[in-house]
């Protein structure tokens, strides 16, 4: 692992207020019941076989594409704090620290999700090879098409 | 929900398409770029806005003249990837956003 203080390259950061109480958050978050329904992209169907929540526990999760293929995430809880954290390390390619933090905001909840690559060149590496998800081809077509059209800088 | 701000909302539009390429050559001052267009100045400046927060656009203060100039290292190709990526990711909050929706209809209509 590279030793170094500026985690900015290889880093994601994303935050949603959901409008509901902390503990059905929590519990469609820790339940595999629950994570099969919204984990992974659209098109997409999960097997959870493990979802050990303890520090140390095992979470195994397959994801099955569209294509038939699937896709092994194999991930070791580092934390669980009860309505509040939970770290997860994912062990599976790509090699990446989660943190998802849940805070009370009144009848809502705030979920601030913190993914750190292990390194910026398995993070782009994942970045480039990931299927663009219907949708956002769209998007990507477009811009093609605008830095197509774009002149060269000077 | 959060507003996002990335490049393909930056230049999804007509009009912040056409600002980009105004500004690319030079940096323009945010009245002459106002003038170009047949709006009002509020709604260039939302446009403009809009670019900044997509760090598309870098404002510098000269004087009494704002001077905006273009940053299209935003545009290159590994930004675009983990825009890409990172937008998984976001659609994961949305699957959870909408699941909780649909869980908390089904258990209110449960206590009936």
């Amino acid at each position: 692992m590279k030793n170094t203080n500026d985690t900015r390259d290889r880093e994601i950061f994303l935050s949603r207020t959901l409008n509901a109480p902390i503990a059905l958050v929590w519990e469609v978050w820790t339940q595999p019941g629950h994570i099969a329904n919204w984990w992974g992209p659209v098109g997409f169907t999960n097997t959870i076989s493990t979802m050990d929540m303890q520090v140390g526990g095992e979470w195994n999760l397959v994801m099955h594409g569209p294509d038939g293929k699937d896709y092994i995430n194999k991930s070791i809880f580092r934390e669980v704090i009860l309505h509040k954290k939970i770290v997860y390390e994912h062990i599976s390619y790509p090699r990446l620290v989660a943190t998802i933090e849940f805070a009370e905001q009144g009848d809502q909840t705030l979920i601030t999700w913190h993914m750190l690559f292990e390194s910026r060149e398995q993070f782009i590496e994942v970045a480039k090879a990931h299927k663009v998800v219907e949708g956002q081809k769209q998007n990507v077509e477009k811009l093609e098409a605008y830095l197509a059209g774009l002149s060269p800088r000077q | 929900m959060k507003a996002r701000r990335d490049v393909f909302q930056a230049i999804a539009d007509p009009t912040r398409r056409e600002i980009i390429n105004m500004i690319a050559p030079q940096s323009l001052n945010v009245n002459t770029i106002a003038e170009k267009f047949d709006m009002s100045r509020q709604a260039v400046s939302l446009h403009i806005q809009i670019l900044i927060d997509c760090g598309l656009i870098v404002v510098k203060q000269q004087g009494r003249d704002r001077f905006c100039e273009a940053k299209l290292d935003q545009l290159s190709e590994v930004s675009i990837w983990v825009d890409q990526y990172r937008q998984h990711w976001e659609s994961k909050l949305d699957n959870l956003e909408k699941y909780i929706e649909q869980l908390k209809k089904q258990r209110d209509e449960k206590h009936k």
